[in-house]
């Protein structure tokens, strides 16, 4: 009965998606029968009867492909979680000159309105995704429509069938139930692997996005890098490098005094090894900052042993023993860690904290943990989109829920093969 | 005191030997990596060794780990880790076995020379010596559970001289109190934290520390 009820289930909603699947499909054929039609009526006859036609067919088949495609990507998506990304070229912004015209990427024009339109059109003509939808609209009737369509035919053809006297009718109609469904639930199903093969981004185009992207993360990493080389350069030269200078003086005063005034040599001296003192510690922050010590010395999972014992919170460390990762790839794990935890003690006013290390086949996942009051977001400038930055030169990725009123729970995630 | 002291350094080296023996003790032996380190803690079972944390040939803890190769083997030797940075996670490992004889300070501790010689005699005599960087990491991340919020602002000073592996005296100097104000206040102090206290100022420490350990 169960059995029963899970099937008649199936053949429904594959009879339903078979014939949305179908009216989708067959937009653009119907356009095209219109045209048929149209030249039909209009008669060989006259010699541009092909003209207004054709015009029809070519106008309607342009104007369906996007809402046509947009359609078939969304019932993709929607009934088999396959996500096919459309990939459609972005405009870019219209600006307004100190001339007063309006700049679009390509033209100048006198208003606003000519410089968008014109704008619209050529990123338009020349965006692959858009000749990519047109040659959809056009395969897509053929390769799946039609078998789309057998479901609803069948239904069609058992109510006409059922409708009228006779045997030979009947048997017909019963003939057009019984196909109808049998192929319900499997009908609509061609448009999967019709949309995956037509409406993908092409290799070339996501090579191209690919590269695109690439080139974005270089020039956030070079000017991340640059900003880092001039911190360093600025605390050396503010901090040590003044303080050694300092400690020269002292100690070329205190030798100068040694003779006439030893009390006051003595206490230069005294102050030259306080100053010394003081560089070393400012000298040992700068290289806990460019690279924490035991991160060298021991790798990941003790680095954030190590930081976890140094973080005003209860925190649990669980992580694989022998993990070891490329020292690129450990340090942007290890920093994006400390900023975590810094964040749990300063916003989210946590008292405990969990940090779990693991390697997968996919490559390494970190997640942590906090109790805190939550509301954690990524915010442009902010210390989580600074980190989701450094892993993406990785391929990393963070995710992070942190609902108000808390938990907040942040999983980062770096491909890699090298394990 | 015989003395060996292992730093790849060659400056730092000598600069220490110098100093060493400026105070009349005897450097034994000297050591440059790690594998030369524990093959000179084992040869001269010196009465204490000062030893740099990061060493050749790898340059990461080697001189960190053949001290606690050798005191593995033999357990006791009085070793002091002298280091650039100090990190709870090694002081940890350090005091882990509970038999003392154990210190580990920073590098710049070597500037009041008084004090580090002092440090280098406490150990040597199964005492601990602790960077006052880490202790105060180790009060401060401590959970309030244990009793420690309950001390006074003294007392808490106290604790933590005492952490760095101060006799009574030495805290009473530090602090500008008489002998008889400290054992007050270690007295009290014990009895919030529920030490039970003998008198010995190397198992005090251990207790302090072992204390401020648990996980």
């Amino acid at each position: 009965m169960r059995q029963l009820g899970i099937w008649a289930e199936r053949v429904g909603v594959g009879f339903v998606r078979s014939c949305v699947v179908a009216v989708v499909t067959m937009l653009a054929p119907a356009v095209w029968a219109v045209a048929v039609a149209w030249a039909i009526w209009w008669g060989p006859g006259n010699p541009w009867s092909w003209l207004g036609p054709f015009v029809l067919v070519c106008v309607g088949t342009l104007a369906l492909s996007r809402p046509v495609c947009r359609l078939a990507r969304s019932l993709v998506a929607r009934w088999t979680g396959t996500l096919i990304v459309a990939g459609y070229r972005e405009a870019g912004p219209v600006v307004r000159m100190s001339t007063g015209y309006w700049w679009n990427g390509f033209s100048y024009e006198r208003s606003r309105r000519d410089a968008v339109l014109d704008q619209k059109w050529r990123v338009r003509w020349k965006d692959p995704a858009v000749w990519r939808d047109v040659r959809f609209t056009g395969i897509v009737p053929f390769a799946a429509g039609v078998v789309a369509s057998v479901p609803p035919a069948g239904i069609v053809a058992a109510v006409l069938g059922l409708g009228r006297p006779g045997p030979d009718a009947r048997l017909a109609g019963v003939l057009g139930l019984a196909v109808a469904i049998a192929t319900a639930p499997y009908a609509w199903r061609l448009l999967v692997p019709v949309a995956v093969r037509f409406l993908r981004p092409s290799r070339a185009m996501a090579m191209t996005e690919r590269v695109e992207e690439l080139t974005a993360q270089r020039a956030d990493t070079t000017v991340a890098q640059a900003a880092e080389i001039r911190r360093i350069e600025r605390d050396l030269h503010d901090g040590a490098q003044a303080r050694l200078v300092m400690l020269g003086l002292a100690l070329a005063t205190a030798e100068k005094l040694m003779e006439t005034d030893p009390d006051q040599a003595k206490a230069l001296m005294r102050e030259a090894r306080g100053g010394a003192a003081a560089s070393l510690a400012e000298l040992r922050e700068l290289v806990k900052g460019i690279s924490p010590p035991v991160l060298n010395e021991r790798g990941l999972v003790d680095a954030v042993r190590a930081l976890a014992l140094d973080i005003p919170l209860d925190v649990a460390v669980s992580a694989d023993a022998g993990l070891r990762l490329d020292p690129p790839i450990e340090a942007a794990v290890y920093f994006g860690v400390a900023e975590l935890l810094t964040n749990a003690v300063k916003h989210a006013q946590a008292s405990r904290a969990g940090i779990s290390l693991a390697r997968d086949d996919a490559g390494l996942i970190v997640e942590v943990e906090d109790d805190g009051r939550g509301g954690a977001n990524v915010r442009a400038g902010g210390g989580l989109a600074g980190l989701r930055r450094r892993l993406a030169v990785f391929d990393g990725t963070l995710e992070i829920t942190s609902p108000p009123g808390g938990p907040t729970r942040v999983r980062m995630a770096l491909p890699c093969d090298s394990l | 005191m015989r003395l060996v002291v292992a730093e790849d350094l060659y400056l730092l080296r000598e600069g220490m030997v110098r100093l060493i023996e400026a105070y009349g003790h005897q450097v034994v032996a000297t050591a440059a990596t790690g594998p030369e380190t524990l093959e000179a803690l084992r040869r001269w079972r010196p009465d204490v060794s000062v030893i740099d944390v990061r060493m050749p040939p790898n340059q990461s803890d080697e001189g960190l780990r053949a001290a606690l190769a050798a005191r593995a083997e033999m357990p006791g030797l009085p070793v002091l880790i002298l280091s650039q940075h100090v990190e709870q996670l090694y002081a940890r490992e350090l005091l882990s076995d509970g038999s003392g004889g154990v210190g580990y300070l920073l590098k710049e501790s070597v500037f009041d020379a008084d004090q580090f010689i002092g440090a280098l005699e406490r150990v040597a005599d199964g005492g601990t010596a602790m960077d006052p960087a880490v202790i105060a990491k180790l009060l401060s991340s401590s959970s309030p559970s244990r009793g420690l919020e309950r001390l006074t602002e003294r007392e808490h000073a106290v604790l933590a001289l005492m952490a760095e592996g101060l006799s009574n005296q030495a805290i009473g100097r530090r602090l500008f109190l008489s002998d008889s104000a400290i054992s007050k206040y270690t007295t009290s102090m014990f009895g919030k934290l529920g030490i039970v206290d003998d008198e010995d100022t190397n198992r005090r420490v251990r207790a302090v520390l072992a204390y401020l350990n648990k996980p």
